[in-house]
C-alpha cells in the first residue's frame, strides 16, 4: 500500500441546483479495500460513477492511477474504463441470451479480443466451471454476482467498483461472494471501492468512509485484531 | 486555359503520390519532398525533350514501357509479399528497414516522381504542341507540382498516426496512381493492350495446341465446333482475362497482409495484457490493409478509363462514293472535303449487292494513303482518330498515324491507288475484291475474327 490510487481535491458533482456530492478530499491507497456507505440519495453512488470515469465532476479534481480524469477525452475515458476499471453492479446487468462464458468474453471484446479459454479459466476461479453455458435466466442470485466478478476481473483492472453487489443476495451468497472477492484481491492486487448499506458488508474493508447529503462526514479504519 | 484543365487528374495522381510516400517514409519527409519535386521536374523536362528530338511514337513508347515495368515489378512484390506472409514478422522487419534508409527514400520517391511528370509531359504534348499554350500549361504544371507537394506535406500531418504504409502497399499504391493517370492518355494506356496480349494468347494457345495434337484447326472442324472454340477469342475473354491480370497483384498484397501471421504474445502472462497485444496488431494490420485496397479501387478506375475513353475519336460518317464507266472511283483531293487535312475520311462505295469501307488520310510524313477500314485481323469495326494515331475500334489497339498505310498487324489493309490531276483515283474491283477477301478471313471463324 505505497503509492496513492485515487486522490481527489474539492470533487464535486453538480446535477443543476441538486448538489449531488460536496467538496471532496479523499486520498486512496493502491490495494486498499475501501467502503462507501451512507443513506439513498447521500452520493454514494456519484462517487463511484466519477471515480469510475462513468461520469465527469462539476468542480475539483480527480486523479485516479496517477491519470487526471478531467484531461480525458471521452475515447480517452472509454479507454480507461475498458483497461482500469472493474465494476459489479447490483443488478447483474448480464446479457440475458448470452450464456456465462459469453458474457465474460463480451467484456473481452470491448476491452481487446476474445479469448473462451481464457474466460473460462475465470469462471473456474469463481467456481463456475460447471456453469458456463448456461444463460444468467438459469443461474442463482449468488451464481449471477459470481459471473459478473468473472466479468469484472477479466481484464485485470487496477481497480474493482462494487456498486451494492450484495443488495440482491441472502447472507449464504453474501459471505460467498465477498470471501471470493478477498481471494481474487490477494491474488490480483486491486483495489476495491465498495459501495453499500450492509454494515456486515462493511466490515469486509480495510477502511469506511460515511457519506451524507453528498459531504464525508465519518471515516473508520479497520482494526485487525 | 481549359485546356490545361485537363491535367487535374494527373497533378491529383502526384498529389497522392507524393502524399503516400511521405507517410510511408515518414522519418524523411524533407527527402522524399525535394527529391519528389526533383524527379516530377527531371520527368517533364525530360520527355518534352526526348518528344521535341523524336516527334513520333517512341516518346509514349518510353514512358508506357516504364509503366510497364513498374506494373511487373508490382507483380514479382506482390508474389514475394505471398510468399513471406507466412513467415512470422520476418518481412516486416525488412520491410521496416528498406524503408527506413533515407537512399531508399529519395530513390523510390525520385524514381515515382519521374514517371508522374513524364505522364503529364504526354498529356500536356498531346493537347498542346507549342507556342504559348504549351508554355503556360508547362509553367502551370510545375508551379502546381510544387504547390501539390506542400499541401501533401500539411496533409499528412493531419492525418492520423495509426495509418501506416507497408512497403509492398506503397507499391501497390504509387503503380496504381501511375497507371490510372495514364490510362487516360491513349498511348499510354496498358490496359486495352494487356486484353489485347490476353486474347492473342489464348488465340494462339489453341492454336498451338491444335496443332500439337496434329488436328489442324481450320479445315475439318465442323463450323459448330469453332462456334464453341470461337467464344474463347472473344473480346470479353480477353477484357476478363485482362481484369484477372490487372488486379492479381493489388488483390495478393492484400491477402498477404490479410493472412501474415501476428507477433506472438505468448510469452506475455498476463491475459488481459496478452489481449490487449493481440488487439493493437490485428488494428495494426487493418490500417496497413487501408493503402493496398485503395489501389484496387484506382486500379478499377484505370481499367474503367480505359475501358470507356473520354477521348473524344475524329470518326466521320462514311461518304457514298461511286465509280466511272471505267471502274474508278475518283475523289478530289480538294472538293467540299480537303483529304490533306490530316484528318481520316472515310467512305462507302457499292457494287451491286456488294459495298466496301474504306479512308483515305495524310499521314505526318506528308504523303496520302487509301486504305480499307478494315484489318486483316480483326472483325470490321472500323477505324476512328485520336492523339496522333487511329484506333481499331475492336480491339482497341492504336496504330501511329506514321505507320497507316503500312500493311500488316492491326494496321489498316492498304489499297493501291493513284493520283490524278489532284485527285485520288481507287480502282473500284480490286477495293470491293479486297474488302470481301479481308471481311471473310475475319469473320469466317465466328462473328468477330480474332
Amino acid at each position: 500500500m505505497s503509492s496513492i490510487i485515487i486522490e481527489t481535491s474539492g470533487l464535486t458533482r453538480n446535477y443543476g441546483d441538486i448538489c449531488a456530492l460536496k467538496p471532496l478530499d479523499l486520498v486512496v491507497p493502491e490495494g486498499e479495500w475501501l467502503t462507501v456507505m451512507g443513506h439513498s440519495g447521500s452520493g454514494k453512488s456519484t462517487f463511484m460513477n466519477l471515480v469510475g470515469g462513468l461520469d465527469r465532476p462539476s468542480a475539483g479534481s480527480l486523479r485516479v492511477g496517477g491519470k487526471d480524469l478531467l484531461a480525458f477525452t471521452e475515447d480517452g475515458l472509454a479507454r480507461f474504463r475498458r483497461e482500469f476499471v472493474g465494476i459489479i453492479f447490483q443488478q447483474h446487468h448480464l446479457v440475458p441470451y448470452l450464456t456465462a462464458v459469453e458474457n465474460v468474453m463480451l467484456a473481452q471484446y470491448f476491452h481487446s479480443v476474445p479469448d473462451e479459454a481464457e474466460a473460462r479459466s475465470a469462471l473456474e476461479r469463481v467456481g463456475l466451471g460447471h456453469r458456463l453455458k448456461n444463460r444468467p435466466g438459469e443461474l442463482s442470485g449468488g451464481e449471477q454476482q459470481r459471473v459478473c466478478i468473472a466479468r469484472a476481473i477479466i481484464n485485470s483492472p487496477k481497480l474493482l467498483l462494487g456498486d451494492e453487489p450484495t443488495g440482491n443476495l441472502d447472507h449464504k451468497s453474501t459471505v460467498m461472494v465477498m470471501e471470493l472477492l478477498k481471494e481474487l484481491r490477494a491474488e490480483e492486487k486491486f483495489t476495491v471501492i465498495m459501495v453499500t448499506h450492509n454494515q456486515e458488508v462493511a466490515g469486509w474493508g480495510d477502511r469506511t468512509i460515511y457519506l451524507d447529503d453528498g459531504m464525508l462526514v465519518r471515516e473508520e479504519r479497520k482494526v485487525e485484531a | 486555359m481549359a485546356m490545361a484543365l485537363k491535367l487535374i487528374p494527373h497533378l491529383i495522381a502526384w498529389f497522392g503520390i507524393v502524399l503516400i510516400m511521405l507517410r510511408g517514409f515518414s522519418g524523411r519527409r524533407s527527402a522524399v519532398l525535394l527529391a519528389g519535386i526533383f524527379g516530377f521536374v527531371i520527368g517533364v523536362a525530360g520527355t518534352l525533350i526526348l518528344y521535341r528530338s523524336y516527334p513520333g511514337s517512341i516518346t509514349f513508347g518510353v514512358v508506357k514501357s516504364t509503366l510497364g515495368i513498374s506494373f511487373i515489378l508490382l507483380w514479382g512484390s506482390s508474389v514475394f509479399a505471398i510468399y513471406r506472409s507466412t513467415g512470422r514478422g520476418k518481412d516486416t522487419l525488412r520491410g521496416e528497414r528498406l524503408i527506413s534508409a533515407s537512399s531508399t527514400a529519395c530513390a523510390v520517391s525520385c524514381l515515382a516522381s519521374i514517371v508522374a511528370g513524364a505522364v503529364c509531359a504526354c498529356k500536356l504534348s498531346s493537347f498542346a504542341t507549342g507556342g504559348a499554350i504549351a508554355t503556360v500549361s508547362l509553367l502551370l504544371m510545375l508551379v502546381s507540382c510544387c504547390a501539390l507537394a506542400y499541401a501533401a506535406l500539411a496533409f499528412e500531418k493531419r492525418l492520423p498516426e495509426p495509418f501506416r504504409v507497408s512497403p509492398a502497399g506503397m507499391l501497390a499504391i504509387v503503380t496504381a496512381l501511375l497507371l490510372f493517370s495514364a490510362s487516360s492518355i491513349l498511348r499510354l494506356d496498358l490496359f486495352s493492350p494487356l486484353s489485347m496480349k490476353v486474347m492473342k494468347g489464348v488465340h494462339d494457345f489453341v492454336h498451338q495446341f491444335m496443332e500439337s495434337v496434329l488436328f489442324p484447326d481450320h479445315l475439318f472442324v465442323r463450323s459448330y465446333i469453332w462456334k464453341s472454340i470461337g467464344l474463347l477469342f472473344s473480346k470479353e475473354v480477353g477484357f476478363w482475362g485482362g481484369l484477372i491480370i490487372w488486379f492479381t497483384p493489388a488483390v495478393l498484397i492484400v491477402t498477404a497482409i490479410a493472412i501474415q501471421r501476428l507477433p506472438s504474445v505468448a510469452h506475455i502472462r498476463q491475459g488481459a495484457e496478452r489481449r490487449l497485444q493481440s488487439a493493437a496488431a490485428i488494428r495494426e494490420r487493418r490500417h496497413r490493409l487501408v493503402i493496398p485496397v485503395l489501389s484496387v479501387v484506382f486500379f478499377a478506375a484505370a481499367a474503367y478509363q480505359s475501358s470507356f475513353p473520354s477521348v473524344e475519336y475524329w470518326d466521320p460518317k462514311p461518304l457514298p462514293v461511286t465509280a466511272n464507266q471505267a471502274g474508278e472511283i475518283i475523289i478530289p483531293k480538294k472538293g467540299d472535303i480537303d483529304l490533306e487535312d490530316g484528318k481520316l475520311h472515310k467512305y462507302l462505295f457499292k457494287q451491286g449487292e456488294r459495298e466496301a469501307r474504306f479512308f483515305v488520310l495524310l499521314s505526318p510524313t506528308g504523303e496520302l494513303t487509301v486504305d480499307l477500314d478494315a484489318c486483316a485481323i480483326c472483325k470490321p469495326d472500323g477505324y476512328g482518330q485520336a492523339e496522333g494515331s487511329v484506333i481499331c475500334y475492336y480491339c482497341k489497339t492504336l496504330i501511329p498515324l506514321e505507320t497507316v498505310g503500312k500493311p500488316g498487324g492491326c494496321n489498316p489493309v492498304p489499297i493501291a491507288f493513284s493520283v490524278k490531276s489532284e485527285s485520288v483515283v481507287i480502282d473500284g474491283t480490286t477495293l470491293i475484291n479486297s474488302w470481301g477477301a479481308t471481311v471473310q478471313a475475319t469473320t469466317r471463324v465466328k462473328e468477330g475474327g480474332k
